[in-house]
């Protein structure tokens, strides 16, 4: 038994650092440093995509076939680790690791021309439709109705939380194509372009003050059948590949010990007013002491997924507990950095971004005005993707056998 | 023995609600967009209805309400969701200024008054050290002065001598600088910086025994809160359906919502206990109720899903303002501290 790297990824790992060393300049590194919100805005990731497209470190969980570069679980781990270390900023992950893989996978191969190439020139930015107002946690109630009239399809709906779906000109949808049917059955997977007349999109800006997510809205909408992925009905197991494929390996450690070392710098530098730096406050130093045990710990937990996947073997029930893990860990860490601040936590900027010479004013530090929206932000973590009580029901049932 | 509210605060109390009525998330995005966010028209509404009065003495014009009455105004104001500043621009200047000549306009809601008491670096403590006043001139940075975008004077605490001590200056001096910033709970607060103004003091107000009146009120203020995001996420549940049945026939909910019930009830038990043993750890008893405001908050946002998230919902800003007030004169985890340390 031993935690160790291989040499020959080790020498991977020292390639990925001398790359990003070169290529992972100040201003992109200050852009994901400074978003508050869950992804990154696009100004910052198209540039950070354009230069691992060139260098085909883009689509690191497609097909070699299809544009990916050919890595073993170990090197992905080794990069997304590295990255996360280093700052690097977020991708637009809904069309390169969302609806990408879902078209290597069940796109014929005229869609994979079609689409593949645009996903990682960034040509096309990709939004996900599969929430509604009436189908959240319970995605499979999804209402929003794609009836097929000759050679297209025509839209009509809503769909809510599209993130990103401001910047999109694509969103991949879970529509019902057949009301008729058991209502997971009658639920497809349909590619819209967003740039037409039926299709209209309004912020939700959230308690953070940041617009990320929004409503979307179909009145009429058209699309080409032949923007069908799989069949008719087959939207359900699409979506269920989807998550699966999102479950697969996860690499989510490394950026929380890496949170986790910010705010112990913070915590040296950030006065207590009574003769010394909080790194000495006795809340403060046992919540991170404890927050860094447990965030180990889980960095072994992915660890141990990782050399199940490295094997060729299916990864254990460990990986259901991945996203529980993460979220309410991540959620700790934000209430950690605003509690560090006292007062000057609790300044709120109105305006994004936070970056750049558009920047609102700090009081304090760029660090103490990030610390108040990351943490309001983050309280979509156990919301979003499955909730946390969703999640738990799946592993009550699936692993636990109850 | 009896916990009822006496005839007054049943007044104090729907005084508030009819003040508050309609005043939704739209009404505080309007407040939000008003420079220094406060609206002068309500504020004079409020003075009119005596809530502002009713935290000073009689001898200053006011009309002395007990700490029982001004809790209860506190309280109400949470549950309503109030955008007003009442905590931070109407009680504290009510107390602070007692015995002064300002009193009068501030009690008519014709001058806003806000308190600058927090110095960059200091966290909580409450000593001034690096705002000073020496010859009768202050000079120094204060930081997150609530409601200092929008004050007329500032009372503020400065040492003079190794003392601290409360001075007022006029916030429109010329050698006064001003510079405002939003606050989590939708507020504006200020940087104010003293070049060497004219103050008027030192003011007789006892600040300890005014900051430990305020930890009480923003106690107060958040049960309010607690109670209204209980009311609402468990009216929620009883009407969104997901899986074919309302949320409410979830069992984890269910318990879940029992956990928030009984912390609710605790933290309106503090409240009762602060104001009927005037011996009370007033920090220790603000932290006890924060700390179980926060987690109702947390579970409202979360068990309203994804609507908790967004600004549309007052679900939100409730959360913000039980934040902000959580740390108001000392955080949860050094209030406990102490009176660990006490005890």
């Amino acid at each position: 038994m031993d935690m160790d790297f291989s040499p020959e990824d080790l020498a991977f790992q020292k390639e990925v650092r001398a790359f990003l060393d070169d290529k992972l300049i100040a201003r992109l590194r200050e852009g994901a440093a400074s978003t508050p919100s869950v992804f990154t805005e696009p100004d910052i990731t198209r540039e950070w995509q354009a230069i691992l497209a060139e260098k085909g470190w883009l689509a690191t969980s497609w097909p070699v076939e299809d544009g990916g570069p050919g890595w073993t679980p170990t090197q992905k781990y080794i990069f997304e680790k590295e990255c996360a270390i280093a700052g690097a900023p977020s991708l637009p992950i809904l069309g390169l690791r969302l609806v990408g893989p879902v078209i290597c996978h069940f796109g014929t191969p005229e869609q994979k021309a079609r689409f593949l190439p645009r996903i990682i020139s960034g040509e096309d930015y990709w939004c996900q439709g599969y929430s509604e107002p009436g189908a959240g946690s319970d995605l499979a109630a999804v209402k929003t109705r794609a009836e097929r009239v000759g050679d297209k399809y025509v839209v009509n709906g809503s769909k809510i939380w599209t993130t990103h779906a401001h910047h999109a000109n694509w969103i991949f949808a879970l529509v019902r194509t057949d009301p008729t049917v058991q209502k997971q059955r009658g639920i497809s997977f349909l590619l819209v372009p967003m740039e037409q007349p039926g299709v209209s999109v309004s912020p939700i800006i959230t308690m953070a003050n940041d617009h990320e997510v929004n409503a979307t809205f179909f009145d009429n909408a058209e699309t080409p059948a032949d923007n069908l992925i799989g069949e008719e009905g087959q939207g359900w197991t699409i979506a269920k590949f989807l998550l699966e494929n999102e479950r697969g390996g996860s690499c989510a450690a490394p950026a929380l010990l890496a949170k986790l070392d910010r705010i112990e710098r913070w915590a040296r530098e950030e006065a207590s007013g009574t003769n010394g730096n909080m790194i000495h406050d006795p809340n403060i130093s046992q919540r991170l002491a404890r927050l860094r045990l447990e965030a180990q710990a889980f960095e072994v937990t992915e660890l141990r997924i990782l050399a199940e996947l490295a094997k060729g073997r299916p990864a254990g029930p460990q990986t259901s507990l991945v996203k529980l893990t993460s979220s309410n860990l991540r959620q700790a860490i934000d209430e950690l950095a605003v509690d560090l601040f006292g007062y000057e936590g609790l300044q709120l900027p109105v305006t994004r971004p936070l970056y750049g010479n558009e920047a609102p004013e700090f009081v304090g530090s760029r660090s103490a005005q990030l610390s108040m929206p990351a943490y309001l932000n983050g309280r979509a973590y156990t919301i979003f993707g499955g909730s946390d009580e969703v999640q738990k029901t799946i592993i009550a049932k699936q692993v636990l056998g109850l | 023995m009896n916990f009822d509210l006496d005839e007054n605060q049943e007044l104090f109390k729907a005084a508030v609600e009819r003040f508050c009525q309609g005043q939704d998330v739209a009404a505080r995005r309007a407040a939000r967009a008003i420079p220094g966010g406060i609206d002068r028209a309500r504020w004079k509404e409020l003075a009119e209805l005596g809530l502002i009065g009713l935290a000073a003495g009689e001898a200053d014009g006011g009309m002395e309400g007990s700490h029982g009455d001004l809790a209860v105004v506190a309280q109400a104001l949470g549950h309503a969701q109030a955008v007003e500043p009442w905590l931070e621009c109407a009680f504290l200047p009510a107390r602070l200024l007692a015995g002064s000549a300002h009193l009068e306009g501030v009690i008519a809601g014709e001058t806003i008054a806000a308190f600058a008491f927090a110095e960059p670096g200091r966290r909580f403590v409450l000593e001034a050290q690096a705002v000073k006043v020496r010859g009768g001139k202050i000079s120094g940075t204060k930081q997150f002065v609530l409601g200092g975008g929008a004050a007329d004077i500032f009372v503020v605490s400065a040492e003079d001598d190794g003392k601290t001590g409360l001075y007022v200056v006029d916030a429109k001096a010329a050698d006064v600088e001003v510079r405002p910033y939003p606050v989590a709970d939708g507020g504006v607060a200020a940087i104010v910086t003293f070049h060497d103004a004219a103050v008027e003091g030192p003011l007789a107000a006892d600040l300890g025994a005014v900051i430990d009146e305020a930890r009480l009120m923003a106690a107060a203020e958040m049960t309010g809160i607690a109670q209204r995001l209980f009311a609402d996420t468990l009216e929620y549940l009883k009407t969104r359906e997901q899986f074919g049945q309302p949320l409410g026939r979830f069992q984890v909910l269910q318990h879940r919502m029992v956990d928030a019930y009984a912390r609710v009830e605790s933290v309106q038990s503090a409240i009762l206990r602060a104001l009927l043993q005037p011996a009370a750890p007033m920090a220790a008893i603000k932290a006890h109720v924060a700390e179980n405001a926060i987690w109702v908050a947390h579970q409202a946002v979360q068990l309203h899903g994804g609507m908790g998230m967004s600004d549309e919902l007052g679900v939100g800003h409730g959360l913000k303002r039980i934040v902000l007030l959580s740390k108001l004169f000392g955080d949860p985890a050094s209030d406990i501290l102490s009176y660990a340390q006490a005890a």
